[in-house]
């Protein structure tokens, strides 16, 4: 099972090693051995025996406390780690060798608070890779915005240059105002260049090509739950699709209805969310019905932090709350694994009431134009 | 894979062309005392005399009904002796030395075709009780008891799906025993006043189709027509089969005859017919062994009261016989595991499986859902798990995941992609639901 995910992230993984060279290496290399052995300790402090009461030496106890050592141990680490490096940019730059503090620190913390100390494998509410990146993310924003990065995701000015910026991790806004985003950024790349990952960006983001081929694989093999792509994809696109009718409603200049929902579906972390982060089967719900609604809350909330949010980080947000919307899904006193009135009806109301906020925070909170410009040109993880 | 088990590999393809082979009644027979239902009996006859094939020896006890015992070859009564039941209890056995005579009781006479005309619904379930008439698919049930409801029947289905992988102890029956199907179905018509009854088989099974289509066209007014069903497991759980070939959903908790339908295995089917024309018990019966621990998997008609020990024997024996064996008998979804081979056939086995025991190494739990996905009665058996590894227990939760409405069909453990045992999770869990 986990061996399937490792080979799904493989196309990533090798795109992110063409492209990146020795840099995704050292990366994937950090993340990996601190938690394959943060894993092993944990190993060894739950197995740590024999508990017969008789002095063994420290060797011997290490020897015992291994044999509950097995190969999933190393696995799920390794997949954790792995997705984990991917929503990393390749290097930073100030000072040069500070993005491998940072990726150490929040791999220790998103494997420990995010996986062991609920209990390992199998036991924890939110996906180790996402609190990791998000904690990275809240500590360490200062070392990464406000400075030039090497083929990270950057800021578009008006006159077509590229400035050095803010960053993808940071999440502040990418646009100057008085700028068309979609305009200077399509004068740059096309959407070819989206798809195939000639863009800046993080390491396992940019790539759609890579990343669908693992979806693909992973749906054929039947290793994780088609109902949360496609319900979490398509409220993701049902909302897209009805916020950008208002800006065409309101006529903005230069304002082009598909370009912009191509823009939103192809930049950032989503496919690559959708893909390998919130479908971990660990951290969703168990029933049918209710998986539905769980990737309907992610797409809502990844759609209001994008369009309504400050952060321009709205996919590992979005992933959070939806984990921690699953033990509440599944609470015994309301779960049902067949369909009947009460589990159908949140997955009406739930996307209703978000086109209704959506629409009305659109239309009356901002009145100006450059606003929109500034609020769609942003399209980011 | 997160995916619903649903089509078990079958593994009974050539099994189900071997003909069934007789076997000779063996020197010494059992006859079980207690058995899975009944906790108490007493014995008419006393060591040393001499009984009659199909002779009255015994009556076992249950809660709410009796039930004759019958001795299945005529010879000496010995003595008891302790073996293991079906059930996995040691039993207390009744031990007869075969004279090889097979002297017929005198209780044992034929009814004219005219007589078998005027029995009523209340006549027949008379006979069926005293011929200890049991449901042979595996419930033993008491036949008359079902028999005796005062519903309205518009549907008669008989259960000849089988669908738990490695038997074919009723295909084999349907194959070779036709005729007396078909006039066990009418018995049960005339019993229920029931025109319509269904005889239900798995659709892939092109022998059994063409059989039966051939058969039923002499039969065209009697109204029993073949119903060909889905192939998956469990097609052959009454629900499932009700649903499949009338379309009635029955909820859980409530009887089929409540509905107007009323199911019968189709080996209990033949034992109705043999009761009703010779008032004769069942004392020999199909069974299959099979399973990759036995040299020649076959298909035999054994008497009732046979050891283990003689079928496989007949079997070629023991395949590897240093390795660790699992005997399960029944079907491997549903069936008991026994710990030694030191049983006896009764009524209701309908196979010997011997597999060669294998190690799993069981994982963590990553809550794939495959077990809530692969449910027939639509339960979440890992929140049950987890409901249960909480100390100390907490009885509403346990209590509202209903545990109660498993049919213990063992899909969730043969889906489970961490190799656990869940469904002895559930059967834990069903103690815990019931209490008050």
């Amino acid at each position: 099972m986990l061996l399937d995910v490792l080979i799904a992230l493989l196309p990533v993984v090798i795109f992110a090693l063409i492209k990146y060279t020795w840099h995704t290496a050292v990366n994937l290399a950090i993340s990996i051995s601190l938690m394959a052995a943060a894993e092993y300790v944990f190993v060894l402090i739950k197995n740590w025996g024999p508990k017969d009461g008789e002095k063994h030496s420290l060797l011997e106890r290490v020897k015992f406390a291994s044999q509950g050592y097995t190969i999933n141990n190393f696995l799920a680490p390794t997949v954790s780690a792995v997705i984990y490096t991917m929503l990393f940019p390749a290097q930073n730059t100030n000072p040069v060798g500070f993005l491998y503090f940072a990726l150490a620190v929040g791999a220790l913390f998103g494997l420990i608070f995010g996986k062991l100390v609920f209990g390992g494998t199998g036991q924890n509410i939110f996906n180790p890779a996402v609190v990791g990146f998000i904690f990275v993310k809240l500590c360490f924003s200062s070392s990464f915005s406000g400075l030039w990065y090497i083929d990270s995701f950057n800021a578009v000015s008006g006159g077509g240059t590229i400035i050095p910026g803010s960053s993808v991790v940071a999440g502040g806004t990418i646009l100057s105002t008085a700028s068309n985003f979609e305009t200077v950024f399509s004068s740059h790349y096309s959407f070819l260049d989206m798809f195939l990952g000639n863009i800046p960006g993080t390491m396992g983001e940019t790539c759609k090509l890579a990343i669908l081929l693992g979806l693909v694989y992973l749906l054929v093999r039947r290793e994780i739950d088609w109902r949360v792509v496609v319900s979490y994809l398509g409220t993701f696109l049902l909302l897209i699709m009805i916020a950008g009718l208002v800006p065409l409603a309101k006529g903005l200049s230069g304002f082009d209805y598909g370009a912009f929902i191509l823009t939103q579906v192809l930049s950032g972390g989503l496919l690559f969310g959708a893909t390998f982060m919130l479908t971990d089967p660990v951290t969703m719900p168990i029933t049918t019905p209710s998986r539905w609604l769980y990737g309907m809350i992610a797409a809502v909330a990844t759609v209001f932090i994008r369009l309504l949010g400050g952060y321009a980080e709205g996919v590992a947000f979005s992933i959070l709350i939806a984990n921690m919307a699953a033990p509440v899904l599944d609470h015994y006193k309301w779960s049902s694994s067949r369909f009947h009135l009460k589990n159908v009806l949140p997955l009406v109301i739930v996307p209703l009431c978000a086109i209704g906020i959506l629409i009305w925070a659109l239309v009356d909170k901002l009145p100006a134009a450059s606003a929109f410009v500034t609020l769609f040109g942003g399209a980011i993880l | 894979m997160i995916a619903a088990a649903k089509h078990i590999e079958d593994t009974k393809k050539l099994l189900g062309m071997l003909p069934t082979i007789h076997l000779a009644v063996p020197e010494y027979l059992f006859i079980a005392t207690n058995n899975a239902r009944c906790n108490g009996s007493e014995t008419f006859i006393k060591e040393g005399d001499h009984v009659n094939c199909c002779q009255l020896i015994g009556i076992r006890h249950a809660p709410f009904f009796d039930q004759p015992i019958h001795a299945t070859c005529s010879g000496t009564f010995l003595g008891y002796e302790e073996h293991y039941h079906r059930s996995g209890k040691l039993v207390k056995f009744m031990k007869f030395h075969n004279d090889f005579k097979d002297t017929m009781d005198p209780s044992v006479h034929e009814r004219s075709d005219e007589e078998i005309a005027k029995l009523t619904k209340d006549d027949i379930a008379k006979i069926l009780k005293d011929c200890a008439s049991v449901g042979l698919g595996g419930s033993s049930f008491p036949t008359y008891i079902k028999m005796e409801t005062k519903n309205p029947i518009k549907h008669l289905l008989i259960n000849g799906i089988e669908c738990e992988p490695y038997i074919t102890s009723d295909h084999r029956l349907m194959l070779e025993d036709s005729e007396e199907v078909i006039k066990g179905i009418k018995i049960l018509q005339q019993a229920f006043g029931c025109s319509d009854a269904k005889l239900c088989v798995k659709g892939k099974y092109k022998d059994l189709r063409e059989l039966y289509d051939v058969l039923l066209r002499r039969e065209k007014d009697s109204g029993i027509t073949l119903c060909p069903v889905g192939n998956f497991f469990p097609q052959g759980w009454e629900i499932a089969m009700i649903r499949a070939a009338t379309g009635i959903d029955v909820p859980s908790g409530h009887l089929p005859s409540e509905f107007g339908v009323i199911n019968f295995n189709v080996s209990t089917v033949v034992g109705i017919y043999q009761a009703v024309k010779f008032n004769m018990p069942v004392f020999e019966r199909n069974i299959s062994v099979t399973g990759d621990g036995v040299l020649m998997p076959s298909n035999f008609r054994v008497r009732v009261g046979t050891p283990i020990k003689s079928l496989i024997e007949r079997s070629g024996g023991y395949k590897d016989p240093d390795k660790p064996k699992v005997f399960i008998l029944g079907g491997p979804m549903m069936g008991a595991s026994l710990p030694s081979d030191d049983c006896i056939i009764t009524k209701t086995v309908t196979s010997v499986l011997v597999f060669n025991a294998e190690k799993h190494v069981v994982e963590p739990c990553i809550r794939c859902g495959s077990c809530v996905l692969s449910c027939p009665a639509h339960l979440q058996p890992v929140a049950i798990m987890n409901a249960m590894k909480v100390t100390p227990v907490e009885k509403e939760r346990v209590k509202a995941l209903d545990p109660l409405k498993c049919i213990e069909c063992g899909l969730c453990t043969y889906s489970c992609t961490s190799k656990i045992p869940v469904l002895d999770f559930v059967r834990r869990a069903k103690v815990i639901a019931k209490l008050p």
